[in-house]
């Protein structure tokens, strides 16, 4: 099956990635391409495809289409599909499978948001809470863009003032939560 | 010796409910026909309009042969048939014995209004101080506890809702008939312990049923309630479930065995629902779903109350039962989540209420204007699939009549709102599989109903205005809001309340869908024989199905009740030597009842007996107290013998009910029943209002009415029509599945058939199906069937041959034969079953026949059976649906090749995981339980994308060796997706094999399509527009197997109905040509819409089958020279009315 007038990826060059998607595709197989989840979703004016897009892209196995764009990184999780798809499908369960999918990858177009995440996790598994000044130095300094910090300098601002966020330098940390993490990441590893 | 019965019970009066019970009926067998509603009709009471000609005609359905045994009345107002009884308001409670000899105990709720005495006048209403929600409105309206169930009933008696009523006595004064007696039940003496370990839960309880004047006690535990069970008797227990200590299933075992009488209700809450039905089992009532309201409560323990404390059981002996029960409408409120904002946003209804918005008997009188602030409706959305497809709220299953209804709503609402009125029905798959389905949808779409493709997730009233607004993706993918006056949800369809609990008496298990488990193929037939479902009881059907599910049920019951060696009900004993009265000057006698004084004062009876004597033929007017006693009616029956009158003349109440009364009268009188008549003296009242209901005020009327009458019975001779010899046999045409089954059912009640078939074996298209979607074997079916039919010692098959010509009519038809070798015989029959069935449709469509890759439906399961095919090669399969369906010419759903795709992509799926299946569909018509496998085919990995009706999927062929290429536009990603496919099929349909002269032989006519044309298509589904011709299966429209069977077995019951008589006895009211004033113009020919005029050319006369008239008088209307004459209803007995009525 192939999509015609193609201009991405050629089919079957991340076959390790097709395997994985077929687990998701079989997540969401009962699914009729009814709608109800893009109709649902809170962010969908942010994606590039609706979630009923991308979904049948899932369902006809396109992974090149679906890792090529950002619809299911920009999900909150607010599991509003979930609720209502008529078929009782997991689509937060798919989609966090979906970020799963694409987070080892470090696609270039969702390279910001892979560096937002990882830098916030890093940040709670060194102080055991998330330190916000250290943790969005680490991300402006890890996107190189230096004017990326002045669209967040307003925010940055107002927070400072009202004492929610206080000037921090990078440190080792004294939290003692990087036991955990390793734990389940063994767990996770265990056959 | 065995006691012979032939009776039947009918459970449910709902529209398949009286069709099986008339069906019964008619062909002689004695019926009990109940409903647990206070009024027959069911839902369809609600429903004024239905589709394709928007208006009802339920009437239809009314006895064609023995009319005289019916009353011919509008069948929403009431059903009188003399072979019929009817307990309303009543419940089996349970049921023992073996087919041919059940035991049913039924149980009938009191009415507290004596439906023989209550005149319907409506005196208690104003009275009655409780308002509740009208259940007839759908809730929209307000009635009081005292009300009538139906507006338009007949008999017309007031009913006491015994929930609401708080027996204040203000309507037992008002009433002037003595009609009501309030229950003297006290309900302080009615003591209840309620068992919750939740001590909050024990006291609101406790202070509502106290506020409502019961007696409540209070335990915290199972031992604790046992203790107070020992020491007081309690009536009725409520128990939580879920205790410490002893769980609420172990008390009611407990309790069950220290008080057996006790009445137990258990309080679940929603995830334990399932326990609570198992106690059912184990003998408690009821159970309530927690959290819930006084106003669930309270109605439920007064039902409790009412039926402990005047419970009125009766048995009955039958030997077979119809379970007609029908189904319920998905609540809304009901749904986990309710996004649509049901009950939040007034604007928001379901589509029986939108019914009744449109019904001229609801709430506003059928204007087009909201229920709850009066605006006139302008635009319209109605949102398909609630309550169904919907696996979130429990329904695998398409409820198969939601998407015409709504169509047909969204007609209605055009009609009645003009050109400008906006419709829109947001749907998944628009399923118009029905027969003139498709195209009364693309009528429609032509008149300006939009059809949005879609599902609608939520609606929120717009911040501004408050009006419902809608959130859908469109088809091109974009996000739309939309705000509208009204928001109809086409709520689909549930199991019927109670389908459990009546499966368990009658020890049935239920489907997986929570309907009544049928027997495979049959889907009337249950495990246990003699217990049939009719209607949609076991299914998800529309009416026009659910009348022929009713008709098979009753085949099936007849069968068992003939098996059983049930008698026919007494027949009339021997026909009754009437006098004479041609030759006398008719001399009417007027018996007028005066119902006490109710009727007629005393001191009025001089005066109307002077208005009548001004007629001559009045011989004299005779008042008797109470007509409808025993000794009223003997002193009636003395004054006709003793004054030999030759007319009789009634003013009473109730006319429908006289008709077995009246041919009573004519066996004691010797005078003809034809030549009396029963006039309604209270019946006007029904639409006089309450205030004045004097009934002095209306008594110049009554006299004046009667006048009339005696007027027209003046002209009234006797019916000197004779009944037609009936040739007690049935030819059937055709030896498929379905003309097999007809023999069968015919064969079974002891008539002999002749089966004829053009093939040299019976089969039809059994011979290559192999399953139904289901896994039924379908070629073990075919072996039984035809072994069955070739040893039955009534059929004689006649195979290779084919009916040459026909002509004759009900009762008589002279069928030609012509066998392979030429030879010719003429068979005489009463009926016929024309079972020509049909095929698949030929095409050429998508490269059909270029490449072998290309197959039809049946090609490629014939192929894959042979092994032509190996099912681990075809790695890509194409499945194209309606190839030149559903598109003029052709313009129909085949309705089975939807399920066949699915069924050959399942069994592909099985045989090789790795196959990719992609189905290019249009609507995917899996209607009713096949939604089930549309999911499992899709949980399976089968690509389901739809093409539309503009952009057919391409087929590209390079040559035989290579795959061939099919290109489609996925809709979603709004892309052509290319498919190599090893295999290409292609799902053609049904095209019908009746021959156009044969139908014509019988004066059958076909449609457009090539299928037979129903008498009526809900009404009388399996009838042709000929008495005494019927036609089932494929000859009749699309159909799978288990449908055809059951068309099969009604098209049997109807041509029964017709073999149980040996002569077709006519009724009173038949036309009669006066052969000297007929010029021969053939008017009335072409005007009888029942085909039962001919010119006879040899004797040089028109003549009238009386069997077939049914004095509609279209005839009489038409002849120019009054040479038409409808017996009893006459030119001059017309205008005697009308002299009498301006006199």
């Amino acid at each position: 099956m192939a999509l015609a007038e193609e201009t991405a990826i050629e089919l079957g060059t991340m076959p390790e990635a097709a395997e994985a998607l077929a687990e998701i595709r079989a997540m969401v197989q009962p699914c009729i391409q009814c709608g109800t989840c893009t109709g649902s979703c809170p962010n969908e004016f942010a994606m590039d495809l609706t979630p009923r897009h991308m979904w049948r892209l899932v369902l006809l196995g396109r992974t090149e289409d679906v890792l090529a764009s950002r619809t299911f990184s920009l999900c909150s999780a607010c599991y509003m599909c979930t609720l209502r798809c008529p078929r009782g499908l997991p689509l937060t369960e798919a989609i966090g499978r979906l970020k799963q999918l694409a987070a080892p990858r470090h696609l270039p177009h969702l390279r910001s948001g892979d560096l937002f995440y990882r830098n916030f996790i890093d940040s709670v598994r060194r102080h055991g809470r998330v330190r916000e000044m250290e943790f969005m130095s680490l991300y402006f300094a890890q996107m190189m863009n230096p004017w990326l910090p002045l669209r967040y300098a307003g925010m940055g601002m107002r927070l400072m003032r009202r004492g929610k966020v206080a000037l921090q330098l990078p440190s080792r940390g004294s939290g003692r939560l990087a036991k955990l993490f390793e734990k389940v990441a063994e767990m996770e590893n265990r056959p | 010796m065995k006691k012979k019965i032939g009776k039947a019970l009918v459970v449910g009066a709902g529209i398949a409910g009286i069709r099986s019970a008339l069906d019964l009926a008619e062909t002689g067998y004695g019926v009990v026909l109940i409903d647990k509603a206070e009024h027959i009709g069911g839902v369809l009471s609600q429903l004024d309009y239905q589709f394709p000609t928007n208006h009802c005609g339920m009437c239809r359905m009314l006895p064609l042969v023995e009319r005289d045994a019916g009353s011919q009345f509008c069948l929403r107002k009431g059903l009188f048939h003399e072979n019929i009884e009817i307990l309303l308001g009543t419940r089996v409670t349970a049921i023992a014995g073996e087919p041919g000899r059940f035991t049913v105990n039924l149980r009938t709720r009191p009415t507290w209004v004596d439906p023989r005495r209550c005149t319907g006048c409506g005196a208690c209403v104003p009275m009655c101080p409780v308002e509740v929600p009208d259940a007839f409105n759908a809730g929209l309206g307000r009635r009081k506890a005292i009300y009538l169930p139906v507006p338009h009933q007949v008999p017309n008696a007031y009913t006491i809702d015994p929930a609401a009523c708080t027996r204040c006595g203000a309507c037992v004064e008002a009433c002037p008939c003595g009609a009501i007696t309030l229950s003297t039940a006290e309900r302080k003496d009615f003591r209840i312990l309620v068992v919750d370990d939740e001590a909050i839960v024990r006291q609101s309880l406790q202070s509502w049923l106290e506020d409502e004047g019961f007696a409540v006690d209070g335990a915290a535990s199972g031992p604790e309630a046992l203790a107070a069970l020992e020491k007081i008797e309690y009536r009725l227990m409520l128990s939580d479930i879920k205790m410490t200590g002893m769980d609420g299933v172990e008390l009611l075992r407990q309790a069950k065995t220290l008080r057996p009488d006790l009445a137990v209700v258990l309080m679940t809450a929603y995830a334990t629902v399932e326990t609570a039905v198992e106690a059912m089992k184990l003998g408690a009532m009821d159970y309530l779903i927690k959290p819930f309201d006084p106003d669930t409560l309270i109605p439920m323990v007064a039902r409790v109350h009412e039926e402990l404390l005047a419970a009125n059981d009766r048995q009955v002996e039958v030997g077979a039962i119809v379970l007609a029960g029908g189904t319920d409408y998905f609540d809304p409120h009901q749904q986990a989540v309710n996004p649509y904002g049901y009950g939040r946003i007034p604007a928001v209804v379901t589509s029986l209420e939108f019914e009744r918005i449109v019904s001229g008997s609801g709430p506003s009188a059928g204007r087009l204007v909201r229920p709850h602030d009066g605006r006139p409706i302008r635009k319209i959305a109605w949102l398909q699939c609630v309550g169904s497809r919907d696996i979130q709220c429990g329904a695998d299953f398409c409820s198969s009549i939601c998407c015409m209804y709504a169509v047909k709503e969204a007609m209605l609402a055009k009609e009645r709102g003009g050109g400008d009125l906006q419709a829109a029905i947001f749907y998944m798959d628009m399923r118009c599989f029905g027969k003139s389905f498709q195209r009364y949808r693309d009528r429609a779409e032509t008149e300006g109903v939009r059809f949005e493709r879609g599902r609608i997730h939520s609606v929120i009233p717009a911040p501004d205005s408050g009006d419902p607004a809608l959130r859908f993706v469109a088809v091109d993918g974009t996000v739309r809001e939309e705000t509208f006056d009204l928001v109809v949800l086409a709520v689909g369809q549930r199991p019927a309340r109670g389908t459990a609990e009546l499966a368990r008496m009658a020890d049935l298990p239920l489907n997986p869908w929570g309907f009544l488990a049928t027997s495979p193929l049959s889907a009337v037939r249950t495990e246990r024989p003699g217990i049939v479902a009719g209607g949609s009881f076991a299914g998800l059907r529309d009416i026009g199905e659910s009348v022929i599910f009713a008709s098979a049920a009753s085949a099936e019951a007849a069968r068992v009740l003939h098996g059983a060696g049930g008698s026919l009900a007494a027949a009339e004993s021997e026909a009754t030597e009437y006098r004479d009265v041609s030759r006398q000057p008719p001399r009417v006698l007027v018996a007028v009842c005066t119902c006490g004084d109710r009727i007629l004062p005393q001191s009025e009876r001089r005066q109307w007996i002077g208005r009548l004597k001004r007629d001559p033929v009045v011989q004299e007017t005779i008042f008797i107290d109470r007509i409808c006693t025993a000794e009223g009616w003997q002193t009636l029956a003395d004054a006709v013998t003793a004054r030999q009158p030759n007319r009789v003349l009634i003013g009473a109440c109730h006319p429908y009910v006289f008709t077995r009364r009246l041919r009573e009268l004519g066996r004691l009188t010797k005078l003809h029943p034809a030549l009396m008549d029963v006039v309604d003296l209270l019946g006007p009242r029904m639409a006089v209002t309450a205030e004045n209901v004097d009934p002095a005020g209306a008594s110049d009327d009554l006299p004046r009415r009667l006048a009339m009458a005696a007027a027209r019975l003046q002209g009234t001779c006797r019916p000197q029509v004779e009944a037609m010899p009936v040739s007690r046999r049935a030819l059937v045409v055709g030896g498929g599945i379905a003309g097999m089954t007809a023999a069968l059912s015919i064969a079974d009640c002891g008539y002999p058939v002749d089966l004829v078939e053009t093939g040299d074996r019976l089969g039809g298209n059994l011979q290559w199906i192999g399953q139904t979607l289901d896994g039924h074997d379908l070629r073990r079916l075919l072996e039984e069937t035809a072994a069955r039919v070739g040893k039955h010692p009534k059929i004689t098959i006649h195979t290779n041959t084919r009916v040459r010509g026909a002509f004759g009519e009900v009762g008589h038809f002279y069928s030609t034969l012509e066998g392979a070798d030429g030879g010719v015989q003429t068979l005489e029959h009463a009926a016929a079953v024309l079972a020509t069935g049909g095929g698949e449709a030929v095409t050429t469509a998508y490269g059909f026949g270029t490449h072998p890759a290309i197959f039809t439906q049946k090609g490629f399961q014939e192929a894959l059976d042979a092994g032509r095919l190996a099912p681990a090669a075809l790695n890509t399969v194409v499945m194209i649906q309606c190839v030149g369906s559903r598109e003029e010419p052709r313009n129909f759903c085949s309705r089975v090749c939807c399920p066949t795709a699915i069924k050959q992509a399942l069994a592909l799926k099985k045989d090789n995981p790795e196959a990719t299946v992609v189905v290019l569909y249009r609507d995917m018509m899996t209607y009713g339980f096949a939604e089930t496998y549309f999911t499992r085919a899709r949980r399976e990995g089968v690509v389901f994308v739809a093409y539309r009706l503009e952009d057919k999927p391409k087929v590209a062929v390079a040559g035989p060796e290579r795959p061939v290429t099919v290109t489609v536009t996925d809709p979603v990603l709004g892309r052509p997706l290319t498919v190599d496919a090893d295999a290409v099929v292609l799902a053609t349909g049904i095209a019908p094999g009746l021959p156009a002269d044969l139908a014509a032989a019988y004066g059958a006519v076909l449609d457009q399509d090539g299928f037979l044309t129903e008498a009526e298509s809900k009404w009388r589904p399996v009838d042709s527009l000929r008495e005494g011709i019927f036609a089932c299966g494929l000859a009749l429209g699309p159909r799978n197997v288990e449908e055809s069977i059951a068309t099969a077995a009604a098209a049997a019951q109807r041509a029964l109905r017709i073999l149980e008589h040996e002569r077709l006895p006519a009724a009173h009211l038949t036309a009669v040509v006066r052969h000297s004033l007929c010029a021969r113009c053939g008017r009335c020919i072409e005007a009888c819409p029942y085909e039962a005029r001919r010119l006879d050319e040899e004797l040089d006369r028109v003549l009238v089958n009386p069997a077939m008239c049914q004095g509609c008088g279209a005839c009489e209307a038409v002849c120019p020279n009054g040479a038409a004459v409808l017996n009893g209803l006459s030119m001059p007995q017309m205008f005697g009315m009308l002299d009498q009525a301006l006199g």
